[in-house]
C-alpha cells in the first residue's frame, strides 16, 4: 500500500492511499481540522466526495477504524493455515483447566496431543519460545502449531482437563 | 472623509456583508464580488443619490441615509489587507517552495512572463506611461488565492492533481506580489524623480531585509513569545506584533501588506501555526469582508462607463493569457490535457490582490506629495481594477463550474494537435 502525501498551501494536507484494484482514497485534512474523504476510481480519475467530518468526529471515526473499540479477531480461537494440514491456533487457557499450574513438559502436551506450543501470551508479555519448564497459568493465550486433529485434541485437553 | 461612525453604520455594514454571503451561497458564486456590489449599492453615489419617494420624505428626508466611508471602515479595510497578507506569509513555507522549486519555478515564471507581459503592453497602450503600465500589469497578473482556493474546495478539485499545479503557481504569485507591492509603492511615492524612486525602493528593500533578518534569526523569540496556554493571549500577542509592525512599516512609507507578509512568515516557523490559523481565520474573514465592502463604498458605478472599454479589452486579452499560462503550467506538472485546461480556467479568477494593489497605489498617492502619476490616472486605474475584478472573479468561478463543457470543446482539439505533432516521428 502506497500513501502519497502532498501539501495544499492555504488549505492543508492531502493524503492519497492506493487501494486494491487501482482505486485511490483521498483524504484532505484542512487547516481548520475538517477532513474530506474522496474516492478516485483510478489515479487519473476525478475525485468523488464521499463525506466530510469535523476534527473531533474524524478522530473518533479514526479510532474505530484503528480497532480501538472492537477487534473482530478477538475470539478464543483463531486459526491460521500453514499448509493444507498444519495450522497455527490460539487458545485461551480457562481458569479451571487442569493444565493450569503444570509445566509444559510435565503435562506431556506433545505426547498426548501432537501439537507444539510455540508461544504464550501472558498479559502484555509474550513468552516465545516457551521452555519445557514454562508453567501454564490461567488466562494465558497459548499459540500452538499442529495438525487439525491434534489441535482439536489439545482444545479438549484444555477444556476437559485430564478426562480423555 | 467623515470621521464619525455610529454603531448602527457598522451594524448596517455587517448586516449587508452577511446578506452578501447568503446571496453568494444561493447563486453558487464567490462572495467577494458580492461584498463589493453590496458596498456599492449602499454608498453615497447609489443610495445617496437615489430619488426618495414622496411618502418617505417625512421619515428619511431628501436623501436616503447612505453608508459613508469613515475612518473606522477605512482602518477595518486596512486590517483586512494586513490579515490577508499575514495569512499568505503564515502559510508560506520556504522549504516547501524549495523542494518543488523546479515545477513551481517553471510554471510560475511562465505565468509571470505571459500575464505580466500582456499587462505591461496593455498598460502602455492605455496610458502611455511606464509606471501606470507597471501597476496595471500587477493588477491583471495576479490571480485570486482566496476565490480559487474556495472554488477548489467547493468543486472537490482539491483532491485532484490539478490542485497541486494551481496552488503551486499561486505560491509563486504570492511571493512575487509581496516584493512587487514594496517596489510599486516606492515607485509611486518616489515621484517622477528616478533618484527619489531609487531611494524609496532602497528604503523599502532595507525594511524588507531587516524583516527577513528578524524572520531568520528571531524564530526562537517568536516561539517564546507565543508560549501560553491561553488562546486569548496568543491572539493578542500575535496582533500586537502584526499590527504594530505593519503600522510601523506604513508610517515609514513601506507597504503594510508587505510587512504583514513577513510577520506571517516569521510566525510560520513556530509550533503555533495551526493554532494561529484556526484562531485568526475568522478575524481575517471579517476584516477581509470589510475591505471588499470598503472597495464598494468608494466606487461610483458611473465611472465604469469611462473604463468599460478598457475592462473589456483587458478581459479579452488577459483571459486567454491566463488560460495558456495555466495550461502550460499544468503540463509542467505532468497533468493531462483536461486537467491542464482546468488549471487555466481556475487561474482566470482575479480578486483580492488586484484590489490591494489598486488601493495601495491610491493610499500612497493621497498620502504622498502628489506622487509620480496624476490623480486622474490613479482614479482611472482604481475604477478599472474594481470593474475588472468584478468581471474576472465571476468569470473565473463560472468557468470552473462549467469546466466540463470547456473541456469537452477543447480536449479533442488539443489532443489532435498533440497527435499531429507526434506523427512525423512515426
Amino acid at each position: 500500500m502506497t500513501i502519497y502525501e502532498s501539501d495544499l498551501p492555504g488549505v492543508g494536507k492531502k493524503y492519497e492511499v492506493e487501494l486494491e484494484g487501482g482505486e485511490r482514497l483521498v483524504i484532505v485534512t484542512h487547516n481548520t481540522g475538517k477532513r474530506e474523504v474522496y474516492l478516485k476510481a483510478d489515479a487519473d480519475a476525478d475525485s468523488d466526495k464521499l463525506f466530510e467530518l469535523p476534527d473531533r468526529m474524524a478522530r473518533k471515526v479514526g479510532t474505530i477504524l484503528e480497532g480501538a473499540y472492537f477487534q473482530p479477531v478477538k475470539t478464543n480461537r483463531v486459526e491460521t493455515m500453514l499448509t493444507d494440514e498444519t495450522f497455527i491456533e490460539w487458545y485461551g487457557v480457562p481458569a479451571d483447566s487442569d493444565l493450569v499450574g503444570q509445566a509444559i513438559a510435565d503435562a506431556k502436551i506433545r505426547e498426548r496431543t501432537g501439537v507444539s506450543i510455540i508461544a504464550i501470551q501472558r498479559g502484555s508479555e509474550v513468552i516465545t519460545p516457551p521452555t519445557p519448564e514454562t508453567v501454564l497459568e490461567a488466562e494465558d493465550t497459548v499459540v500452538v502449531v499442529g495438525e487439525r486433529e491434534d489441535c482439536i485434541e489439545f482444545e479438549q485437553l484444555l477444556g476437559n482437563g485430564g478426562r480423555e | 472623509m467623515a470621521t464619525e461612525t455610529t454603531l448602527i453604520e457598522i451594524g448596517v455594514l455587517f448586516a449587508a456583508a452577511a446578506s452578501a454571503g447568503v446571496l453568494a451561497n444561493r447563486l453558487g458564486q464567490s462572495v467577494i464580488p458580492l461584498y463589493i456590489l453590496f458596498g456599492m449599492v449602499l454608498n453615497e453615489y447609489v443610495l445617496g443619490t437615489a430619488p426618495v419617494p414622496e411618502f418617505l420624505t417625512p421619515v428619511v428626508g431628501e436623501t436616503f441615509p447612505y453608508l459613508a466611508e469613515t475612518d473606522f471602515i477605512y482602518l477595518g479595510a486596512e486590517l483586512g489587507i494586513v490579515f490577508l497578507l499575514f495569512f499568505l506569509g503564515l502559510e508560506f513555507n520556504l522549504e516547501r517552495l524549495l523542494e518543488t522549486r523546479n515545477r513551481i519555478g517553471k510554471a510560475g515564471s511562465i505565468d509571470l512572463a505571459l500575464n505580466f507581459g500582456v499587462g505591461l503592453v496593455l498598460g502602455w497602450f492605455f496610458f502611455g506611461d511606464l509606471l501606470a503600465a507597471f501597476i496595471l500589469a500587477g493588477i491583471v497578473y495576479i490571480s485570486s488565492s482566496a476565490i480559487i482556493t474556495k472554488s477548489l474546495i467547493d468543486l472537490g478539485w482539491i483532491a485532484n492533481d490539478e490542485a497541486d499545479a494551481m496552488l503551486g503557481t499561486l505560491v509563486y504569485e504570492d511571493l512575487f506580489i509581496a516584493i512587487y507591492l514594496a517596489v510599486v509603492s516606492a515607485l509611486v511615492l518616489g515621484g517622477g524623480n528616478v533618484g527619489d524612486a531609487i531611494g524609496q525602493i532602497g528604503a523599502a528593500m532595507a525594511f524588507i531585509v531587516g524583516l527577513l533578518v528578524l524572520v531568520y534569526f528571531g524564530s526562537e523569540w517568536f516561539q517564546q513569545l507565543l508560549e501560553t496556554d491561553s488562546f486569548e493571549f496568543l491572539v493578542l500577542r500575535t496582533l500586537g506584533v502584526l499590527v504594530l509592525v505593519s503600522g510601523a512599516a506604513l508610517s515609514l512609507g513601506v507597504s503594510e501588506a508587505v510587512a504583514a507578509f513577513f510577520v506571517g512568515m516569521a510566525f510560520s516557523s513556530t509550533d503555533h501555526v495551526h493554532d494561529l490559523e484556526q484562531l485568526l481565520a475568522p478575524l481575517r474573514d471579517t476584516f477581509a469582508a470589510v475591505f471588499f465592502f470598503w472597495i464598494g463604498l468608494l466606487t461610483d458605478p458611473s465611472v465604469f462607463g469611462g473604463v468599460a472599454g478598457m475592462i473589456v479589452i483587458a478581459a479579452l486579452l488577459t483571459t486567454p493569457a491566463k488560460l495558456v499560462s495555466g495550461y502550460l503550467g499544468g503540463r509542467i506538472y505532468d497533468l493531462d490535457e483536461r486537467r491542464s485546461i482546468r488549471v487555466g480556467l481556475g487561474m482566470v479568477t482575479r480578486g483580492e490582490f488586484s484590489l490591494i494593489i489598486a488601493s495601495t497605489v491610491i493610499a500612497v498617492t493621497s498620502s504622498g506629495s502628489g506622487g509620480a502619476i496624476g490623480t486622474g490616472v490613479v482614479d482611472t486605474i482604481y475604477a478599472f481594477s474594481v470593474g475588472y475584478v468584478l468581471l474576472m472573479s465571476i468569470l473565473g468561478t463560472t468557468l470552473m463550474q462549467y469546466s466540463d463543457r470547456v473541456e469537452a470543446a477543447l480536449v479533442p482539439r488539443l489532443e489532435r494537435v498533440a497527435g499531429t505533432e507526434k506523427q512525423p516521428g512515426n
